[in-house]
């Protein structure tokens, strides 16, 4: 037997609901004709139909699941994607700011200055290091 | 002291920038559609109401009914609990793709600051090499410039290549999740309103209330429980009508997406993106 779909788990739902309700609408209208055994068999029925219309929706929501499994899986790989390529941008900014520190760095080199060199290159690494913003 | 000074080749591509960027004006677009989306879709993180919910409320009517006094309250809801996993998994699924679509849409990301470059070239470290501070300037403005325009060039390739993709299954998605939270969750509601009335039939018909305060007071309270009920279905309906605009809208993203340097576009989706930004204000009003 072919499993139940989504759609018709709904289907069934609605079913229910309206069961309740004509359960409801024909206790109200024969209230005086029944016994009050009647009337309580009739109501705890009537929310027994409720119940299970209402754990047929909750059902119908878990069979969901299994249909947009691919979906799913697709649309999560796409959203990797855009993270990675706006990360991608994101190191831009950070190449910027390492060519800046190599800029002085090799001003600092072509001047022989020492210590400028030692500064520079620990500028460099800082900033390759940083997390990008 | 050697000075340097811009080239006839600088001053004709600061002139051709503004042909570069116009094409912005798309991008800004998607990112405005993707924002709204975004927003609208987290309403979902607001609403008061779910499967679990509905189950514990469920027991707690049924102890009314029965009048059953117990220390703690004993209530399985498994199936509820699956229900509201499912709805969260599809839910965190579409607010990333929006939400990464928005962040890469956004002009924010490719502003890119030359301080560094700036004060790189114009240091006094450069020793004997002064460069003119307006040359400095316009170079930095020119990187700038050209770096965003081929960002720009490549944030667009890449939005539509996204957008290509993700149609299909994120119109899978949007349709699903609508259906869970305008059909599923709004139809549990339906079955608590139909407990509900049938509880205060019930004290009605029993003829147990004698005095005419307590049969008063027993209506109000019907109908500010009523009231409340309808409150959150209307809350789930506009939900519901924004994730199908906002399927709308993606469609014609899609269908428009080799056109997304286009300024129609702009034109296209205002439509979308405003019947959204109606449900986000329509839903705030409902939560005020």
């Amino acid at each position: 037997m072919a499993n139940l779909t989504s759609d018709q788990a709904n289907q069934l739902s609605d079913n229910f609901y309206n069961l309740a309700i004509a359960l409801a609408d024909f206790r109200v209208a024969n209230w005086d004709r029944l016994t009050p055994e009647q009337r309580k068999d009739l109501s705890d029925t009537q929310y027994a139909v409720i119940k299970c219309g209402e754990d047929i929706l909750a059902y119908s929501t878990t069979l969901v699941m299994d249909e947009v499994a691919d979906s799913l899986g697709k649309i999560n790989t796409i959203t990797k994607d855009i993270k990675g390529t706006i990360k991608t941008l994101k190191d831009i900014q950070k190449g910027l700011n390492v060519a800046a520190g190599i800029l002085v760095l090799g001003v600092a080199i072509l001047n022989r200055d020492t210590m400028g060199i030692g500064n520079s290159i620990k500028d460099v690494f800082t900033t390759w290091k940083a997390p990008v913003d | 002291m050697k000075k340097y000074k811009p080239k006839k080749t600088l001053i004709v591509t600061l002139l051709a920038l503004p042909i570069v960027f116009c094409s912005c004006v798309n991008l800004k677009t998607v990112g405005d559609f993707s924002s709204a989306s975004t927003e609208s879709v987290k309403n979902f993180e607001r609403i008061d109401y779910s499967f679990v919910k509905h189950c514990l409320d469920r027991c707690t009517d049924e102890a009314i009914r029965n009048y059953e006094i117990n220390r703690t309250q004993d209530c399985s809801c498994a199936l509820y609990q699956e229900a509201d996993s499912v709805t969260q998994v599809i839910y965190n699924s579409i607010e990333g793709y929006f939400e990464g679509l928005n962040n890469l849409s956004n002009n924010e990301l490719t502003n890119y600051r030359s301080d560094a470059v700036v004060s790189a070239l114009s240091a006094d470290e450069l020793g004997p090499l002064k460069i003119e501070e307006r040359t400095v300037n316009a170079f930095s403005s020119l990187s700038n410039t050209l770096l965003r325009a081929s960002t720009d060039f490549y944030r667009r390739k890449k939005i539509t290549s996204y957008i290509e993709q993700a149609n299909e299954p994120i119109q899978v998605l949007l349709e699903k999740f609508r259906v869970i939270i305008g059909t599923n969750l709004k139809g549990e509601l339906r079955f608590k309103r139909e407990r509900l009335y049938n509880l205060y039939v019930d004290i009605k018909m029993n003829g147990t209330l004698i005095s005419e305060y307590e049969k008063v007071k027993a209506a109000a309270d019907y109908y500010q429980a009523l009231e409340a009920i309808q409150r959150k279905e209307i809350e789930l309906e506009v939900l519901s009508k924004s994730l199908d605009e906002i399927a709308k809208g993606h469609q014609v993203l899609y269908d428009n997406r080799k056109k997304l340097s286009v300024k129609d576009l702009t034109g296209f989706l205002l439509s979308y993106s405003n019947n959204v930004n109606e449900l986000i204000s329509e839903f705030n009003k409902l939560n005020d």
